[in-house]
């Protein structure tokens, strides 16, 4: 299934913070969306899967969910959404619940997804024992479970810390080798832009409007941060970025 | 005398003598200083013998500086006397008042409200709903409730003394304490209880109103001792003098209260004055024209020269002691003081 | 730093000397509260050692103060007589049921201003009006409102408790991390499973905290409640005891609502070890 943006602006009242995205999400691609911060990336996220209502333009489903997808657009948030009071396996569990799942396939699908994200050992855990980046595979395993038609991903590492980071990245570079997800990946950071996706799109500053889409065809599995194409594309980014930066950073906040 | 035990007032005597010392000592010496006292009293026309004995100078006369403290309760006057913030009260021979003696910090020395056949007393009341259903006379009290402050309280003693009359069983009359007069009035009102006692110019007032039913007069069946004169031991012993002059000024003005206000052949015009006298205190939120009946209403019969009903008071405290809400080691003599008035 | 200047001028003649030393001094610590045992129980008996010296002694007058032996004798009477099991037996029912109908009741209005606009439009200014009004003053309405029997001193504790559960209901939920909320509609969760699983559980540690202010509430509510009719209770005993003067069933009475208020506090927070053990 692929997501396709039609002109699609956005307003909070007379704040215009979106102005004509046009934009694909293709069926088994990674697209990151970066921009400089208040450039309207998150909102452009929480529109793409319906927890906000474009003022003009739309979000189109093109094709089906796969098979047994539960909840076809599912985010990942910043910081992780995880309930503190309830066991990783609890956390899965809830957004099972209400899918009138038998006691032995909600089991199948929990287990599945804590094998997958590698969490198997602490299913009975409470997210305060665990680390960041535990944390945020919980969030992922949780997002996996109902089976998404596209992964909505919200600056999922920036609340880690570098090294947790790269780990993170990793992770997520296998998992897409092994299963071809589809997600949009909103990032500030272009070192993961450049790592994860198989599209990166460049907003402006605010309102945002897409400035560059960059196509990088180097498979997800062999891309080094010493390939002298990715340095040379993330500093095409950069420089991209650079200026769409500085003026953002001395806007006073709306 | 301990730090605990010096109370407030006493403190404040002290100190005001200390500066009346040394400010005598570059003036010429007043003649005839005047004792201050304060007496606790109720805004209740029942109390009017104080009011009356001020305003016409019977108090100066003794060479007494009386001053007034308001409460809104008889409770607290006991309290207030024992504590020395007041220095004599009109309140009901209560438990309360003679748990205080029991700990030597009060006594009666005097009589003031009786209740007396013929005369306006205490009124028992039905409620419209219980009147309806059969209760019109005190002798249908028998299985009904009745609306009281407080168990101990000088309604509970009342209602007992009526049963003993009547032969019957305390306990087949359920008793409803509600700490308040308010309390007990809504109660009687909306038909929660079926009965109660009361002062004759509430009841009277809600007999008027139709909200209740009079069923009966208290004094019909009992006389007794309802209100005293209280004073702290340590005026006792300390100022008998003062003690004996006050009583005696309050005298003067039960004596113009019950020549004025309850007898039948009383002088309109004298009735008039202390009417407006008692306006000063009572019903002061009413025009005179409208607060005169109330105040005239609530008169009742006072102890002629402050006289004492002592074999009365026992018998209450008898009564008191036997239910078990006063200490039994309580005597007589603890409980009042016989010096000062007479008794009987 | 000045020292190390001085230390270097005076022996400006032989500046390789070896320079002044001293460790860094602590100057962390504090402020932090540990667990002290006894301590507490410790300045209790040594209040009531004071107490009880003072009282035979003669500086605490009888009229003041009983003495704590005499009101642990007065205690003891209302043991023998077998009248405090029908006291507490009395007080614990009208608590247990005016505060859990309370609180339910709070929950519920405080979990719909919460919630909803237009229930928090329309209720919270009514909340913030009649919270404050002393209950006690109404007990004349309440009496006609809801009899002289247990109906007034129930409804007396319930409204004393529902206000304070109604407000901290709503200041938790209030609270609630709004991701959270957002990650349930995100997984497409219904409304109400959004307010049991989500909102409920992460607005629980507001509305316990809420349940300790109105459980000591409804005890301080005992003693107004048990002002009407009631012929057994603690707040009845109290309100005899004070009507009658007697200091010593007073003080013990006040010991037996003390105690109560205790052993609430207690189960509160065996309570809050049981639902938000997570927090730890």
């Amino acid at each position: 299934m692929d997501l396709r943006v039609d002109g699609l602006s956005h307003w909070y009242s007379d704040l215009e913070v979106l102005r004509d995205i046009n934009l694909t999400i293709p069926q088994g691609q990674i697209v990151c969306v970066i921009g400089p911060s208040g450039c309207g990336k998150s909102t452009l996220l929480r529109l793409l899967g319906g927890l906000e209502q474009p003022t003009q333009g739309q979000v189109t489903q093109v094709g089906e969910p796969p098979v047994g997808s539960l909840n076809p657009l599912t985010y990942v948030f910043q910081d992780f959404a995880l309930l503190p009071w309830r066991s990783v396996e609890d956390n899965v569990s809830l957004v099972l619940e209400r899918h009138n799942l038998s006691k032995a396939e909600k089991e199948d699908r929990i287990s599945d997804v804590l094998t997958r994200t590698r969490l198997s050992d602490f299913r009975k855990a409470v997210p305060k024992q665990l680390s960041g980046g535990m944390k945020q595979r919980v969030a992922i395993a949780r997002a996996l479970s109902v089976n998404p038609a596209v992964l909505l991903m919200d600056e999922p590492l920036s609340a880690l810390d570098s090294q947790t980071r790269e780990l993170l990245m990793d992770d997520l570079i296998d998992l897409w080798t092994r299963e071809q997800f589809t997600s949009c990946y909103i990032t500030h950071n272009l070192a993961e832009a450049v790592r994860l996706g198989h599209k990166v799109v460049v907003l402006s500053r605010r309102p945002g409007v897409v400035r560059e889409v960059v196509d990088i065809d180097i498979p997800l599995a062999n891309r080094r941060m010493s390939d002298p194409r990715i340095a040379e594309i993330q500093q095409d980014l950069w420089d991209m970025m650079r200026e769409e930066a500085q003026t953002a950073d001395l806007e006073l906040a709306p | 005398m301990s730090i605990f035990k010096m109370t407030r007032r006493v403190w404040l005597a002290n100190l005001s003598a200390m500066t009346a010392g040394l400010m005598s000592l570059g003036m010429p010496t007043v003649a005839a200083a005047q004792d201050d006292v304060v007496l606790g009293a109720l805004r209740f026309t029942s109390h009017g013998a104080g009011f009356v004995a001020y305003e016409r100078g019977y108090f100066e006369e003794e060479g007494l500086n009386v001053k007034f403290e308001f409460f809104q309760a008889a409770q607290p006057i006991a309290v207030a006397t024992a504590s020395g913030d007041v220095d004599f009260g009109v309140t009901g021979v209560t438990g309360g008042l003679m748990n205080l003696a029991e700990k030597n910090a009060l006594r009666i020395v005097a009589g003031v409200l009786h209740e007396k056949a013929g005369v306006d007393g205490m009124i028992v009341l039905a409620s419209n709903k219980a009147y309806e259903e059969g209760l019109t006379s005190i002798d249908d009290m028998p299985g009904h409730s009745l609306a009281m402050t407080q168990v101990g309280s000088t309604f509970h003693y009342m209602t007992s003394r009526i049963a003993d009359e009547k032969g019957w069983d305390i306990a087949d009359i359920k008793l409803v304490p509600l700490q308040k007069v308010g309390s007990m009035v809504a109660a009687l009102k909306s038909g929660q209880v079926d009965m109660m006692i009361m002062v004759p110019h509430i009841a009277k007032a809600l007999a008027a109103d139709g909200a209740a039913q009079q069923i009966g007069k208290l004094n019909d069946y009992v006389e007794y001792q309802i209100s005293t004169m209280i004073t702290s031991v340590e005026n006792i012993e300390n100022n008998p003098d003062v003690v004996k002059r006050f009583i005696r000024a309050y005298s003067k003005g039960i004596a113009d209260m019950n020549a004025g206000l309850l007898d039948p052949n009383a002088d309109p015009s004298e009735k008039e004055a202390l009417t407006k006298i008692l306006h000063k205190y009572v019903y002061t939120d009413q025009p005179y024209e409208k607060a005169a009946p109330s105040i005239q209403n609530g008169a009742m019969f006072l102890n002629e020269g402050a006289a004492l009903n002592k074999t009365d008071v026992e018998k209450q405290m008898n009564w008191f002691v036997d239910s078990g809400l006063v200490d039994s080691d309580l005597t007589v003599d603890q409980l009042v003081d016989s010096t000062f008035v007479e008794t009987n | 730093m000045a020292d190390v200047t001085n230390h270097v001028d005076k022996n400006g003649a032989n500046p390789v000397a070896a320079p002044h030393e001293r460790p860094v001094y602590f100057r962390g610590g504090g402020f932090r509260t540990e667990p002290r045992r006894f301590v507490g129980l410790a300045v209790f008996a040594i209040l009531l050692i004071i107490w009880e010296v003072g009282s035979r002694t003669g500086v605490i007058s009888e009229l003041v103060l009983p003495a704590p032996s005499q009101a642990f004798a007065a205690f003891m009477e209302l043991v023998n007589s077998g009248n405090l099991q029908k006291h507490v037996g009395a007080s614990l029912q009208r608590l247990t049921i005016g505060f859990s109908a309370g609180s339910l009741l709070g929950l519920v209005v405080g979990t719909a201003i919460g919630l909803s606009s237009y229930a928090r439009a329309g209720l919270s200014p009514l909340v913030s009006a009649i919270f404050p009004i002393p209950k006690i003053a109404l007990l004349p309405l309440f009496i006609i409102w809801f009899g002289i029997g247990e109906g007034s001193k129930v409804a007396t504790i319930l409204f004393g408790c529902f206000f304070p559960t109604v407000i901290a209901t709503y200041g938790g939920i209030d609270s609630v991390d709004r991701t959270l909320i957002r990650m349930g509609q995100s997984f497409g969760l219904s409304r109400w499973e959004i307010v049991r699983k989500i909102v409920l559980p992460a607005a629980l540690p507001a509305i316990l905290s809420g349940m300790r202010i109105s459980a000591s509430i409804a005890i301080i509510l005992l003693v107004a409640a048990e002002m009407i009719g009631a012929e057994y209770g603690i707040g009845a005993y109290v309100l005899l005891a004070g009507n009658l003067m007697s200091t010593d069933q007073l003080i013990a009475g006040v010991a037996i609502l003390s105690m109560l208020g205790l052993i609430v506090s207690w189960l509160i927070t065996r309570a809050e070890k049981a639902f938000l053990g997570w927090r730890n």
